[in-house]
């Protein structure tokens, strides 16, 4: 009786509720973007709705994106028709069969192809052979320096070479004024994976996460070497405000940073590449935005070449995106005079800049991130000691390897075979 | 009559009922019964039985056993620090909120309330600022010179510090609600008798609110358990890992950048329930029998 | 006698305006801070106060309509946690007398077992939720932050626990003279426990209104977000944090509905509140 009552109620409930079905001739574009960011891409889909086309795109930014993607895709209901994704999710979502090609948007828009990207960034959503995902840009780490401070200690020789080196931080030891440093600890990982390639190393073997390697190691015992020297902001202080406030010599953070320099008057700033220990070998670890069309049965082919058509327009006229602090990934954009005035011009100034910027594309990137973000810190500032770390470090990644269902549909027939 | 008794509840209690099985229990079930799977959210989960708990619980040279650990141990001192002060410096505001002569009950309630409202990410800005070293007051004001995000104990305080400011509010206006309520002919024929305040707080006051003291004590100890936005935006968990609390942990393996270990975290959600669960249960029976 | 009230009078004056400013201050600085420019923030060490107001961070987030309609949001907050407070104090007043004033097999236990389940940590419980929320096509509508979280039961322990302790022979009575259940529940219970349903609104209230992990996950439609989802949209994708300033004018300006509020809630509860009278009978 009582739970007959409750059925009726419920089902009373559901079918009360109505459905809403998104519109068929909008593209629904989901984006992380949010801050600043959010509003040059509103800009973007604005002036392209402006242009009449027969797919008007619907710009909705989401402050915590993937989350909610797993949502949608788990439902299987409310899934955006594009969406922008960072490189180093394209190798495990193309993994789990969560991404549409672009083959069919290539073939008919014939001006989105490899020579009108930046190589590093178009190459980043490859897979076997499979184009899954159009560039929007590149976003990479970058090394601010105060020009005030640089000329105050006569230093400013350093940019000669556009490379500072550990050895060069390392001569002001024992040089500074109280309270100022030569470089902060921002995005201390993704300085420690520059200094990986600068070493030649890599993050994996044979396909398999290999974070604890003579490389990684000296990656950190060469940052540590800077932080012990003093030369580096404390554990746990704003390197970043720091920076602002004009302390210290570098600021390791992101190209996207240069618009929150910018507002604070009487800073004066440039960019260069992130400190390596040849002058001649010099990388800046980057990551990329991709436009991507997560797996969804329900996108019309039509629809495929509205979106096709936006992928078109941005190509062409994404110099708005400039605003934002990011390279932007088309070349048109880039080779454009307007674009010099952008500080970021530096890293595609020459082929040899273009090539520092390294985006990393090894499927268990993304835990290795993870690893880096939970240690690192504590390791560069001799908390914990470097190779009791570097095991933890491995151990974590390999742990988390083991228990990522990527291979979950197989799963019954290989386990033996994986025993 | 019978009939008449067993018919009239459900019109009571069941639409909340029914809401509960809807909004709760079957995502609730849904969550113990990831956690007996391996799942990546997106695909279906494949049922691996018992294996996420043994590893957590069992094998010591796994990553998930020392996170939830270490994640568990982290979370108890979180509640150990905080959970007293969240009882103990209400009741003493509401205390002296209810002294009959003191005025301007309003604007002291207000300000107390107002740090609650404000979001937790301007909220941990703010304090940020305040305990940062160059800019910050707290070491120009006492000298101190360490960095307070990055050395014990001062990383755990400034945890402590947001989650108090911040967490005050509900549990003092329940207080104040509850000595309001406690009849003004006791404490004047405790007076005729020439108790002192304290002892009329210990005799009168403490023993008249006891169930607003349960209530409180049970819903701060379960939400306490709950943290995890002020480890995160205060100390990023840090320093070695000293201030991870288990929801960091599990949110990060359900929701991290790589592929989701859902099942892996739902095992660990559902131990995490359990303990709260125990917690709460003894500090409810542990209450109401005593006193 | 008469030194001793005011020994503890004073007592208690020095330990709230102590507190309270401990409290305030940090409230002042974020204020100040609302009003400062970046280039203030990093130069200048720890000031309460501004040395140049501005009032830029406002005016850059109000007028930002297009990304971030804030004050599309705050009516959007005003709507949900009005709504759902007003449905929360009808839930848990009929279900709290239910639990408290009518008598059927198993009654403690049920709700014990509910509070118990409810305990358990909803993190994990995302998925299946937003299912729910799918299922029922409420993904980006009010109801999606105005529905579930009628299902919580701290509230209902808080209300049937001051329902235990209105005397039963009230309702004895009324029901000699013939009042049924509902009768009994909406002219004799209701009345009496105001003050608890005032403390319950005010806690739903400033819980719906602060919530944020929730909003995330069910509004893509920036027109149709709560405040606390939407201010979430304003901070840096990177997390440095590149406008100080803005960050704390958009959440001052987030506080002003519900501070309105509580100061003229707060006139009626000190008054009416009486969370014991029910319990001492």
């Amino acid at each position: 009786m009582k739970k007959g009552l409750f059925f009726v109620l419920l089902v009373a409930i559901i079918t009360l509720a109505g459905c809403s079905g998104s519109d068929k001739n909008t593209i629904e574009f989901w984006t992380p973007l949010t801050g600043e960011d959010g509003a040059y891409m509103d800009q973007l889909v604005e002036a392209y709705n402006e242009t009449e086309p027969e797919f008007k795109v619907k710009h909705v930014v989401t402050s915590d994106m993937y989350t909610k993607m797993y949502t949608v895709l788990n439902s299987g209901k409310g899934i955006p028709d594009l969406s922008i994704i960072h490189a180093d999710r394209v190798p495990s979502f193309v993994k789990q069969d969560l991404l549409e090609p672009m083959t069919t948007i290539v073939e008919q828009q014939s001006e989105l192809n490899q020579d009108n990207y930046l190589d590093v960034a178009w190459e980043s959503g490859v897979i076997d052979g499979t184009q899954y995902t159009i560039p929007l840009d590149i976003h990479s780490n970058a090394m601010y320096y105060n020009e005030d401070l640089l000329k105050e200690y006569g230093v400013e020789n350093w940019l000669d070479d556009n490379v500072i080196t550990f050895d060069e931080m390392l001569s002001m030891e024992g040089k500074l004024a109280e309270n100022q440093f030569i470089v902060n600890d921002a995005l201390m990982s993704w300085v420690i994976l520059a200094q990986i390639q600068n070493l030649g190393g890599d993050i994996q073997v044979d396909g398999e996460p290999a974070v604890n390697t003579p490389e990684m190691k000296q990656a950190i015992e060469a940052a540590k070497q800077v932080a012990d020297a003093g030369l580096m902001t404390p554990y746990g202080e704003d390197g970043y405000l720091m920076f602002q406030s004009g302390d210290v010599f570098f600021s390791t953070d992101g190209t996207w940073s240069s618009t929150g320099h910018a507002e604070v008057e009487g800073l004066n700033f440039g960019v260069t590449n992130i400190y390596s220990f040849e002058p001649d070998v010099y990388h800046n670890r980057a990551s990329s935005h991709l436009f991507a069309m997560l797996a969804n049965e329900d996108r019309t082919d039509e629809k495929e070449q509205g979106i096709g058509e936006f992928l078109e327009f941005i190509r062409q006229n994404s110099l708005v995106w400039a605003e934002a602090g990011q390279i932007v990934a088309s070349t048109d954009v880039v080779e454009s005079a307007d674009y010099d005035q952008y500080m970021q011009s530096f890293f595609t100034s020459t082929p040899e800049q273009e090539e520092s910027l390294y985006i990393y594309t090894y499927e268990y990137y993304p835990y290795i991130q993870e690893a880096l973000d939970m240690y690192v810190a504590d390791l560069v500032h001799g908390e914990m000691d470097i190779d009791e770390g570097l095991a933890e470090m491995q151990k974590f990644v390999e742990d988390k390897v083991n228990e990522g269902t990527l291979d979950v549909e197989n799963a019954p027939d290989e386990l033996p075979e994986e025993e | 009559m019978q009939n008449k008794r067993n018919f009239a509840p459900i019109f009571f209690v069941g639409p909340h009922i029914i809401l509960f099985i809807v909004f709760i229990l079957i995502p609730s079930i849904y969550g113990i019964y990831a956690s007996f799977t391996k799942w990546n959210l997106v695909a279906d989960p494949v049922w691996v039985g018992l294996d996420n708990y043994k590893t957590i619980l069992a094998d010591s040279d796994s990553t998930f056993n020392s996170q939830f650990l270490n994640g568990l141990k982290n979370t108890l001192l979180f509640v150990v620090l905080s959970v007293p002060l969240m009882i103990i410096i209400p009741l003493m505001i509401a205390v002296s909120l209810e002294h009959k002569e003191v005025k301007l009950k309003n604007l002291f309630q207000t300000l107390l309330y107002v740090p609650g409202l404000i979001s937790i990410s301007a909220a941990a800005l703010i304090w940020s600022l305040i305990f940062n070293k160059q800019l910050g007051i707290v070491n120009n004001l006492f000298g101190s010179e360490a960095v307070w995000t990055t050395t014990q104990p001062y990383a755990w305080i400034t945890i402590i510090v947001v989650t108090v400011w911040a967490g005050i509010g509900g549990n003092m206006i329940i207080y104040r609600a509850g000595i309001n309520g406690v009849s003004r002919d006791l404490y004047e024929s405790a007076e005729i008798d020439g108790a002192g305040s304290i002892r009329k707080f210990f005799s009168i006051t403490l023993p008249s609110i006891k169930f607003p003291l349960i209530y409180t004590l049970v819903m701060t100890t379960a939400g306490a358990f709950n943290v995890f936005a002020q480890p995160l935006m205060m100390t990023s968990g840090g320093p070695r890992q000293g201030t991870t609390v288990l929801m960091m942990y599990i949110r990060d393996l359900a929701f991290s950048h790589g592929e989701s270990i859902a099942g892996m975290a739902s095992a660990m959600a559902v131990l995490l329930g359990l303990v709260i669960l125990v917690i709460s249960a003894f500090q409810y029976y542990a209450m109401s029998r005593n006193a | 006698m008469r030194k001793k009230i005011s020994i503890s009078k004073y007592i208690s004056y020095l330990f709230l305006i102590v507190v309270s400013a401990i409290w305030t201050i940090p409230v002042i600085f974020g204020i100040g801070t609302s009003f400062r420019s970046q280039t203030e923030v990093v130069n200048e060490g720890f000031r309460l106060l501004p040395v140049n107001w501005i009032v830029e961070n406002y005016v850059k987030v109000l007028e930002n309509t297009s990304t971030a309609p804030i004050l599309q949001w705050l009516w959007n907050s005003v709507f949900i946690a009005t709504t759902h407070t007003l449905l929360v104090v009808i839930v848990i007043s009929i279900t709290g007398y239910g639990y408290s004033r009518m008598k059927f097999k198993g009654r403690d236990l049920l709700f014990f077992t509910l509070l118990a389940i409810s305990f358990f940590p909803n993190v994990v419980n995302l998925i299946p939720s937003y299912k729910i929320i799918d299922i029922l096509g409420w993904v980006n509508t009010p109801w999606a932050m105005i529905v579930p979280g009628l299902a919580g039961m701290g509230n209902i322990f808080l209300v049937r626990q001051f329902m235990k302790g209105i005397p039963m022979e009230l309702d004895e009575s009324a029901r000699v003279d013939g009042a049924n259940d509902f009768t009994i529940y909406s002219r004799i219970i209701l009345p009496l426990i105001r003050p608890v349903l005032i403390v319950c609104a005010l806690f739903s209230f400033t819980g719906s209104w602060n919530d944020f992990l929730w909003p995330v996950i069910v509004y893509t439609d920036v027109e149709k977000m709560p405040v606390t989802a939407g201010l979430l949209l304003l901070q840096d994708i990177y997390g440095n944090y590149r406008m100080i300033g803005q960050l704390m004018s958009s959440a001052i300006l987030a506080i002003i509905p519900t501070l309105i509020l509580f100061f003229f809630a707060q006139k009626y509860f000190v008054s009416a509140i009486n969370l014991n009278s029910g319990i001492k009978g």
